[in-house]
């Protein structure tokens, strides 16, 4: 119960939209009532009509109601029951679509624009199956035992009003299977499910970490080794599966035993209070029958109950996305033209990290300069360029566009900053759609424009279906090359002032290379330029190169003076363009 | 109805007659659990004292517990057999993982082979556990109440046993009605269902574009005609669920109507009625059952398919024809016209290939990207096949193909990122080497330039790298990949595949005096498009859609002024 109440103290998820879609959720919980009211009714129904009928009345008047009613449940239960499975479904869907966009929202505040792979999409898509998570709470735990309860209500109040300790003692019994049995599943099960949830999370990273390396295995001819480090995570995975069949097992059995009890009591009790009449001695077939569909709901709320584990670490998860939502700042908006980017004093330390990942760094980019970033990966690259277009506070320092700061600017930042990065995005959409989100206003003829302009015309109008072509999966249906030029059109479209390359050639030949950086250059000619590379392939397209050691600049200038003046760019130069070098 | 490939199954045979006669008895429980409820009833409708239903009571209780104590014996009789067969089914998996080698699983898509190993043999085993059981009940329960529902009164029983066929019919063309709706709209729905984690794995670039809030909107748009469009499945999906739950429900109403009028005529006594009322649920339970969880088995059958699929898989037998020999100065590998095509496939990734190596040599696979560099470095490696047999030798030996025991214990694979095991520093250099010293590991660290670097290391050599433990960046572990060569003198063949071209410029400039010192002595290949490293070689493979289109040594191709000159231009080199 306390964390019950812990996971929902703060829960932003789940309650808001139980009550935002309260009547339905009413209705949902009324036709799953009556569906298991009317299976009840059904048998009740039809053992006081038998009964009734063997006395043998007089007319068929006598059983006629019973004989109507038979007829009526018999089909309010399977209609009731189609309904109430739509009606919920529909319900929970209706929530996903809140869920879904809530949680883009949330997302969305924390996401930074520059970003070196999709891992981060991996997470994603565990937030996405979270949601799934949350729909099967409401289908499989929350609806099946509200109706339970409702029907335990039901049955003990009716029975209540006839006799009240007959009554309590089935309070007692079904209270066994309806409340203290998915208690305790719970608490079991909450243990074991965390101690599978390890097992098997240990299991993956092992097994994903054997076929990664399956090529190494395979070379090392460690076939046993290979397989004998399996043996234990199976083996523990086998042993708790095997202990929670048991154990649910036993349960439904105990269950069973429970439901044997209350028939005995009722049987007992009609034996002794319905025996005085035979009017009254009609009713006893009508209970013992009933009493069999009445508790068929009770018989699967263990195991509902028992699945809340995995639901409440969806829940948990999603509302702690909520929290450290980053603070706003008052947004302004750009006057005139761009003129220049000013870096003033600039420093950078990660909340958890020991060292300055930039270290007082000032430099100022004017309108126009292409300004190419060297260095080896963990120098601050990346950071640098998250700083410059604000996806990070600096921790000391400025970042300024015309003499403001880029953090007031972060409203409009797509007109100041386009980004050509590593692996590009292409949506699951048309050619077409793909390159308007440059621009969405742009017009059919200007997106084809900007197509043509990065040289894929040709390309895309040899496929049948033009520009109407789907990119498929991740842009899967295009080269590495010409997803590359794709988004370069989309920035073509962008139209911003300054644009940021981060490291755009990276996965590319040096032919392919060597053909984008060419077509990127001529194309934004007019706009300013900060790059970062990882060799020195095209370096001649610009006006000043600075390398970056540790989080400071070691080297700059223009790539001639470089070449000239510093011994260690020149060998550098050289070894990129082929020419033999010694240094030993 | 049940699957065959169920049956073939070792032992399976002998499990379904066990559980047939579990099952069988369980239906006498049902029977007798029902007979002795409805003399117990009829006695109290007689108005009888109590204690005249305290035998037939004793004897419900009695039915009513072992009825459940069956299924628990059920369960309990065959799931040791259950977890035999796919803990049996997992090793199978497993091993066929390591026979078939990393070209073929990286086509199968790692995840996808992680994800059956893992929740693909659970989800068999829910299978197994469920289907065979259900159907067993099926198969037996419904019949013998079926015959003693005849000998108390046989029109009942005909009418029961009519309406069993008509709600299976029902089933199956409500079933395939819906099916094929659902087949149609399965496409569009399938893309709806992943519009939301593409819009989620593509924020960044919405965000660059500054379109990421007003995206908002379209997600909820989205997600709700994918509501609409679900739902409007749902309702003929459900509905082949409707029938059988609306015929076996009715036909409980009916029977009880026929019998009322029956006892109304004086035609059947109370007692009989009563029971055959008692047992027309039970009759339908079993069916019922199987319903309910049709959807589980149906996840179990496909999940089965896959498994047997890939374990159906062809690998590369012949793995033991070249005998045990170390690559020496005068050893030769020979390729005749070799070939290889993928698998569906039109034309050859390869196409005719021919070389001869011998000896300690320094081999450039140089050509643009997609020329098949990659594919003859993985036909060394021997994870592919050439299409014709016997056209490498090995010192003049035919083989069918690389992938021989003899020839890995000779070579080391060294690819862009070289796969970093979620292990110690020592273990993951150490991973080719039995019982490496401390010592040795030392000095191959110390040649393969980490010393500084494992000094700076918490734990020293002893650090935990890989997946979830401490990162290592792209120079470091293509060094440990080296100190992995360091360490092991008798692996003489070193395939590269493009080592370098991700990492930047500095980092590249120093690993290659580095690597430089490893080339000694050692047979090289050496597949790249960095031009510096051409320099490097003794004798250069130009290839170019799938063929060697020049071969010799740098000097002999600059002279010849063909596609190697062409290819080195327009990589940008300056001569």
């Amino acid at each position: 119960m306390k964390q019950l109440r812990e996971t929902f103290a703060h829960d932003t998820w789940v309650m808001p939209y139980l009550r935002k879609y309260k009547g339905l959720l009413i209705l949902v919980l009324f036709l799953g009532f009556m569906t298991f009211f009317s299976g009840g009714a059904l048998m009740f129904n039809s053992g006081y009509l038998i009964s009734e009928a063997a006395r043998r009345p007089s007319s068929i008047i006598y059983i006629y109601v019973p004989v109507v009613l038979a007829r009526a449940f018999g089909i309010a239960r399977p209609v009731f029951r189609y309904i109430e499975r739509l009606t919920s479904h529909n319900w929970v869907l209706r929530i996903v679509s809140d869920f879904r966009k809530k949680l883009y929202q949330t997302v969305e505040r924390k996401a930074t624009t520059i970003q070196r792979s999709h891992q981060t999409g991996d997470i994603l898509s565990i937030l996405a199956d979270d949601i799934d998570h949350i729909e099967n709470l409401y289908l499989r735990t929350v609806f099946p035992m509200v109706i339970g309860w409702l029907l335990y209500l039901f049955v003990v109040i009716g029975i209540g009003c006839l006799n009240w300790v007959v009554s309590l003692l089935l309070v007692l019994l079904l209270g066994i299977i309806v409340i203290i049995m998915p208690l305790a599943s719970v608490a079991t099960n909450g243990v074991r499910e965390f101690r599978q949830h390890q097992i098997q999370h240990e299991f993956y990273t092992n097994l994903t970490d054997e076929v990664l390396g399956l090529g190494d295995w395979l070379i090392s001819g460690r076939y046993h080794d290979f397989m004998k480090l399996q043996e234990k995570p199976i083996k523990a995975i086998a042993a708790l599966r095997r202990k929670d069949h048991f154990y649910q097992w036993w349960r439904s059995f105990f269950v069973q035993v429970l439901v044997l009890l209350s028939v005995l009591v009722l049987l007992i009790w009609s034996g002794q209070s319905l025996t005085g009449s035979k009017a009254a001695a009609d009713w006893i077939a009508a209970f013992a029958l009933a009493i069999f569909p009445a508790v068929s709901p009770f018989l699967n709320m263990s195991q509902g109950m028992s699945e809340w584990p995995v639901y409440q670490r969806s829940i948990k998860r999603v509302n702690q996305l909520d929290q450290n939502q980053p603070r706003e700042v008052p947004q302004e908006k750009l006057s005139g033209n761009f003129e220049a980017l000013k870096i003033d004093h600039l420093t950078f330390k990660y909340p958890d990290g020991d060292r300055k990942v930039v270290n007082d760094i000032s430099m100022t980019v004017r309108s126009g300069e292409k300004v190419a970033l060297l260095g080896p990966s963990g120098t601050g690259k990346s950071t640098l360029l998250k700083l410059m277009v604000g996806d990070l506070t600096p921790t000391a320092g400025k970042v300024m566009i015309n003499g403001m700061p880029v953090s007031a600017l972060q409203k409009n930042r797509a007109e100041l900053f386009g980004i050509l990065d590593q692996q590009p995005y292409l949506f699951d959409t048309t050619v077409m759609n793909n390159v308007r989100l440059g621009n969405i206003n742009a017009s059919d003829d200007d997106v084809k424009k900007a197509i043509e302009a990065v040289g894929l015309k040709s390309l895309i109008e040899s496929l049948p279906e033009q520009y109407e072509t789907h990119v498929q999966e991740a842009g899967r249906r295009f080269s590495g090359g010409e997803r590359q030029r794709l988004s370069l059109a989309r920035i073509l479209l962008q139209d911003a002032p300054i644009i940021i390359l981060d490291e755009p050639t990276v996965s590319l030949d040096p032919i392919t290379e060597r053909r984008l950086l060419d077509q990127v250059f001529a194309l934004l000619k007019d706009k300013t330029i900060i790059w970062v590379t990882h060799h020195l392939a095209g370096i001649k397209h610009v006006d000043q190169v600075r390398f970056l050691e540790a989080g400071r600049f070691d080297m700059q200038g223009t790539p001639e003076t470089l070449y000239q003046t510093e011994a260690r760019f020149r060998q550098l130069y050289d070894l990129d363009r082929g020419k033999s070098v010694s240094n030993n | 109805m049940i699957d065959k490939r169920l049956l073939a199954m070792p032992g399976m045979r002998r499990y379904l007659g066990i559980l047939g006669i579990l099952v069988f008895i369980q239906a006498v429980s049902i029977i007798f659990q029902a007979r002795s409820l409805s003399v117990a009833i009829v006695n109290l409708w007689n108005l009888e004292p109590l204690k005249t239903i305290f035998w037939p009571t004793v004897i419900f209780a009695a039915a009513f517990l072992s009825r459940h104590l069956l299924t628990v014996a059920e369960n309990r009789v065959f799931f040791p057999f259950v977890e035999k067969t796919s803990g049996h089914l997992r090793e199978q998996l497993m091993a066929k993982i390591f026979h078939l080698g990393p070209a073929e699983i990286e086509k199968q898509g790692t995840g996808n082979i992680v994800t059956m190993a893992l929740e693909g043999i659970d989800k068999v085993q829910t299978y197994l556990m469920l289907v065979i059981i259900k159907i067993l009940d099926m198969s037996i329960t419904p019949w013998l109440i079926l015959l003693y529902v005849l000998f108390l009164r046989w029109e009942q029983a005909i009418f029961l046993f009519i309406i069993f066929p008509v709600i299976i019919l029902f089933m199956i063309i409500l079933g395939l009605a819906a099916q094929s709706k659902a087949d149609r709209q399965y496409e569009g729905y399938q893309r709806l269902s992943n519009h939301f984690v593409d819009t989620l794995r593509g924020l960044s670039t919405l965000k660059q574009l500054g379109l990421s809030k007003r995206y908002a909107d379209n997600v909820f748009k989205v997600s709700e005609s994918y509501r609409k469009e679900t739902m409007s499945t749902l309702k003929i999906a459900l509905t082949s669920t409707f029938a059988l739950d609306f015929f076996t429900t009715l036909s409980i109403a009916v029977v009880a109507v026929f019998l009322g009028f029956d006892l109304l005529d004086g035609k059947v006594m109370l007692l009989p009625a009563l029971t055959i009322l008692v047992l027309a649920p039970e009759y339908f339970l079993p069916i019922r059952n199987f319903a309910n969880d049709y959807h589980a088995t149906l996840n179990g059958k496909n999940a089965l398919s896959a498994v047997l699929e890939i374990l159906g898989e062809p690998e590369m037998k012949q793995t033991k024809v070249l005998k045990d020999f170390t690559w020496q100065p005068d050893t030769t590998l020979e390729l005749d016209k070799v070939s290889y095509t993928y698998p569906k496939a039109e034309k050859p990734a390869l196409k005719d290939l021919s070389v001869t190596i011998k000896g300690m040599k320094k081999i450039g696979i140089i050509g643009a990207s997609g020329s098949g560099k990659s594919t003859l470095i993985n036909l060394i490696g021997g994870f592919l096949a050439p299409d014709e047999k016997n056209r490498i030798k090995i010192n003049g030996n035919e083989l069918p193909h690389l992938n021989q025991q003899a020839w890995q214990k000779n070579f080391l694979y060294i690819p862009q990122n070289p796969y970093l095991f979620h292990a110690t520093l020592a273990e993951n250099i150490a991973f080719y080497v039995d019982h490496a010293t401390p010592e040795a590991i030392n000095n191959a660290v110390k040649r393969a330039g980490l010393a500084a670097w494992v000094k700076t290391l918490p734990d020293g050599l002893d650090t935990m790298i890989g997946e979830g433990a401490r990162t290592v960046s792209g120079g470091q572990a293509q060094r440990i990949a080296l100190a992995r060569a360091f360490l092991d003198p008798d692996r003489r063949v070193l395939l590269f595949d493009e080592p370098t071209a991700h990492l930047d410029i500095e980092t590249e400039a120093a690993l290659k005096q580095d690597i430089l010192p490893v080339f000694d002595n050692h047979l090289v290949f050496f597949a790249t498009h960095r031009l510096h490293w051409i320099g490097e070689m003794d004798y250069v493979l130009v290839i170019d859609h799938g063929r060697i289109v020049e071969q010799g040594t740098p000097a002999e191709l600059t002279a010849k002024n063909g596609e190697y000159v062409k290819l080195r231009s327009e990589m940008g080199a300056t001569e």
